[in-house]
């Protein structure tokens, strides 16, 4: 966990690096699209979120909240 | 408390960092309604809002509301028939629902362009459990926009509020979650998204409800008090040809209770016109046992831990599904999907629930748009 942090934060403070910019603003066209979006229902990722989240023992693996309810 | 003291720091960060960009907030207001159903006799029924809310160029308030209305669902192996926990929790018998729970959120939204600060707080309230949470996520955008690191953590100090008297050892339940994420853009048709999380959670983790039932021991289910988890994801998107894109995802999950699981997710989504998108996606699931259950029949009576859920147990599941997206004009939207989820024969399914396996179906329909 703290290497992690360590490493998350190293690259936070640094910017990264400028060879990061792989794909120029007038490229990102294809990017605006809806099936370019990693979640590209919001609703369906919720409700998705939550069924597995009760239906199986793991959690956890993407950035969005799920509140806590008594089905766990 | 060291990762408290982290917190602080990059929350000081952040106040000096926050600059002035173009803002992507917008005024959106959606309506919803989800569904889940299956073979273990519980439907669930959920109408959704949202409403966000432009205050100023830069910030915007949100309110989410999700209300779960729960019918019967049976429990075998003994239990009264009205004492049911069901997808959304266990719940007194009432007509025509078992149980309601009621999930209001309320959120404050930051944006600049670079960076993205999100914070609010969660209150559920249903017939035997009370949730409560705060949670904040900060997501800068670096070289360009090629680059997003973000960070999330939520903290939630959840009550039990059995439907018998029952005393639990607690009646607490919280469970702190912390997310580092990083997407990356690789080509003009290509990006990908790490995910690590952290998960802590105490208090009474096991249900109030279920327990074990043998000739010479009838125990409620007993469960360690403490968990500890993590997850890495890695997730990608790429754009096969002008219409179609491939989503994929891989989540390896373990944890201090001897449960590790593997999660494949394929999704494929095709642009049939310019207003109407549609796709297949294919989810693998499979987790290893927890080290503290046993075999049906196989506890003594002077056990520490005494566990009857299946989600305690090893088993795989597969998920198909179909997503619809339809454009129309001003930029609203509708969507909706469904879902068949099926799991492996499962000996703790059939003791509890009388099935061999969970069969489930759970759709979601969603208009959105801006005003």
């Amino acid at each position: 966990m703290k290497t992690i942090i360590i490493v998350f934060l190293a690259l936070y403070m640094s910017g990264c690096s400028q060879k990061l910019v792989r794909v120029m603003p007038y490229e990102k066209e294809y990017f605006a699209q809806d099936k370019m979006s990693l979640s590209p229902i919001p609703e369906q990722s919720e409700q998705e979120g939550h069924v597995f989240l009760i239906r199986e023992a793991s959690a956890g693996g993407n950035s969005s909240f799920q509140g806590g309810c008594g089905c766990r | 408390m060291q990762i408290g003291y982290f917190f602080l720091t990059i929350l000081s960060l952040i106040v000096f960092e926050i600059t002035s960009f173009a803002s992507n907030l917008k005024d959106t207001m959606s309506f919803g309604f989800d569904t889940y159903s299956d073979n273990a006799d519980i439907q669930v029924y959920s109408p959704t809002f949202s409403l966000f809310k432009k205050v100023s160029r830069q910030w915007m308030l949100g309110f989410k509301m999700r209300v779960d209305a729960i019918t019967a669902a049976s429990i075998r192996n003994g239990a009264n028939v009205t004492h049911v926990d069901t997808v959304t929790g266990a719940s007194k018998g009432q007509n025509p629902f078992n149980d309601v729970r009621y999930a209001p959120t309320l959120i404050a939204t930051y944006d600049d362009g670079e960076n993205t600060l999100s914070f609010g707080g969660y209150y559920s309230t249903e017939n035997d459990y009370e949730g409560r949470s705060v949670f904040a996520n900060y997501v800068r955008q670096l070289n360009e926009q090629n680059t997003a690191l973000g960070i999330g953590i939520s903290q939630s100090f959840d009550k039990w509020v059995p439907i018998f008297k029952r005393a639990l050892p607690t009646s607490k339940r919280a469970e702190r979650k912390i997310d580092f994420s990083i997407n990356q853009l690789i080509t003009p048709r290509f990006s990908i998204q790490g995910v690590f999380s952290y998960m802590y959670s105490t208090g009474f983790l096991a249900s109030p409800y279920h327990y074990v039932l043998q000739s010479d021991i009838a125990k409620f289910e007993n469960y360690p008090n403490k968990r500890t988890g993590e997850a890495f994801a890695f997730k990608g998107v790429y754009l096969l040809n002008r219409d179609t894109s491939m989503n994929f995802s891989y989540r390896y999950y373990t944890d201090d209770w001897g449960i590790s699981s593997h999660t494949f997710n394929v999704e494929e989504y095709h642009d049939f016109s310019s207003k109407f998108t549609s796709g297949l996606r294919l989810r693998y699931y499979t987790q290893t046992k927890s080290n503290f259950i046993k075999g049906i029949g196989d506890y003594k009576a002077n056990d520490t831990y005494f566990a009857i859920d299946y989600r305690m147990s090893a088993f795989d599941s597969y998920t198909i599904g179909i997503p619809f997206i339809y454009k129309m004009k001003g930029g609203d939207k509708l969507t909706a999907s469904i879902d068949f989820y099926k799991t492996t024969n499962d000996v703790y399914m059939k003791s509890w629930y009388g099935v061999k396996s969970m069969n489930a179906l759970f759709t979601t329909l969603s208009y959105e748009f801006s005003y």
